[in-house]
């Protein structure tokens, strides 16, 4: 349980971060809260040779409002995005999932960008970016870019970050009138981890469905978009009827994960029930 | 664990056999193999980097061809060994000739022990059908290929 050798930098600022990068390639990595990342060392089935640490660059770690988004710094831990009362009023889904995460200490320690760029396939966070319609906002030495929530996510522990590149921020549209959320869970006892997680962001005007967005992660090797139970959900009443008939297709067009834990069958069971339940939880709060 | 399901590339099944017994192609389509050298009739030794993301692992492997009929079946096995653990398993193959298109219907079944099993038990079944997919996704390329020397191997 004690890692292969490496160096450790402590990075001063972003761009020392990515000049490091630059310069030592692949055989460098982030350290970011380093819960996923020491474990897999400690274990040696990582072994880099340069460990690069974003953790003393204070400027990385913020909740703030600006220009219609809510901006989130790439090194924001888990606690904070939990406690933070502007989440709490403005984006409620951000805060519920992150106390569905992990343990304590990873709350503490972990960032919402280490484990979005980490890109566990049984991660919550990735569930909620993708029901929010957030942006990832890259860094790299040519400035930055911008990555939908839906094109970052590539497969199991691969993201669309390109090497060199360096998650700085996570933005999330700010939400058009009252969102019903919720993130809704089957936690595996032993990790923590989602067996199945379904975060839904969804507006609701007269009794009808305006908007869905469904999130859905440890189901597939990557999470997705439920875009089958958002069509059958949009612009209809959210009765007993169309729940059913919408839930049916929750894991539909995907590979559904198999493990000792839970058949395939058993989670593509658990991602119907669990999405209904993620969809009336949450309009039941906005009732 | 099984692997199992069809694929079906779109080159003649006399081609697509002929590259899933040369050592050369094969090289090619098995994901990280760096290197496979012959020790016997249909014997082999590979060099592997075998993992998922970042997450990789070095395995030395031996990989033999049995049972071969050309054009129509055989069956792969491969055992290998590295740090990170062990994997051992067989898969047959049968390819059925479907209008100068051709299915490949596979079978496996792969045993996984060591430290990845007992860490990454949750991935395992996921990675196995990823990497089978990368698998074909070569060998389509390399078969649908118009260079005819693709398929001898070079």
């Amino acid at each position: 349980m004690i890692p292969a050798n490496f160096d450790y930098i402590a990075a001063k600022s972003l761009d020392e971060a990515i000049s490091l990068l630059a310069k030592h390639k692949d055989d460098a990595k982030i350290l970011a809260g380093g819960h996923s990342l020491l474990p897999a060392m400690k274990l040696r089935l990582m072994q880099p040779k340069v460990l690069i640490d974003l953790g003393r660059i204070r400027d990385l770690s913020y909740i703030k409002e600006e220009g219609g988004q809510i901006r989130i710094g790439a090194m924001t831990t888990h606690f904070q995005i939990e406690i933070s009362d502007v989440l709490r009023r403005s984006c409620p889904l951000l805060p519920e999932t992150a106390g569905h995460l992990g343990d304590m200490q990873v709350r503490n320690k972990g960032t919402v960008g280490g484990s979005l760029a980490h890109s566990d396939p049984a991660a919550d966070w990735p569930a909620a970016i993708l029901a929010l319609d957030a942006e990832i906002i890259a860094a790299s030495a040519k400035g930055d870019r911008v990555i939908k929530a839906t094109d970052f996510f590539v497969e199991m522990l691969t993201t669309s970050l390109e090497p060199g590149e360096i998650l700085r921020e996570i933005r999330i549209p700010a939400a058009k009138g009252k969102a019903a959320q919720a993130y809704v869970k089957v936690r595996h006892p032993a990790s923590g981890f989602a067996v199945v997680g379904v975060a839904v962001n969804l507006s609701i005007n007269g009794g009808k469905c305006q908007s869905a967005a469904i999130g859905i992660t440890g189901v597939s090797p990557k999470a997705y978009r439920a875009s089958k139970v958002e069509s059958a959900l949009k612009g209809n009443a959210l009765d007993a009827k169309t729940l059913s008939a919408a839930c049916a297709h929750a894991a539909d067009g995907v590979d559904v994960n198999s493990d000792l834990y839970a058949s395939a069958e058993y989670r593509k069971q658990l991602a119907t029930v669990y999405t209904r339940r993620a969809i009336e939880t949450a309009t039941a709060r906005v009732k | 664990m099984k692997i199992e399901g069809t694929q079906k590339i779109g080159a003649p099944r006399d081609r697509i056999f002929a590259a899933l017994v040369d050592p050369a192609i094969l090289q090619k389509c098995i994901p990280g193999c760096e290197q496979m050298e012959k020790t016997g009739d249909n014997q082999y030794k590979a060099k592997l980097t075998a993992g998922v993301g970042p997450v990789k692992g070095i395995f030395t492997a031996t990989i033999s061809l049995q049972e071969i009929v050309a054009p129509e079946h055989y069956k792969l096995v491969v055992e290998g060994k590295g740090q990170p653990g062990f994997v051992k398993g067989s898969g047959e193959l049968n390819l059925r000739d479907d209008g100068g298109a051709t299915e490949i219907q596979y079978t496996g079944d792969v045993n996984v022990g060591g430290l990845i099993a007992s860490v990454g038990q949750r991935m395992i079944q996921a990675t196995a059908n990823m990497l089978t997919g990368r698998f074909f996704k070569v060998l389509e390329a390399e078969t649908i290929s118009n260079n005819p020397a693709s398929s001898t191997g070079t």
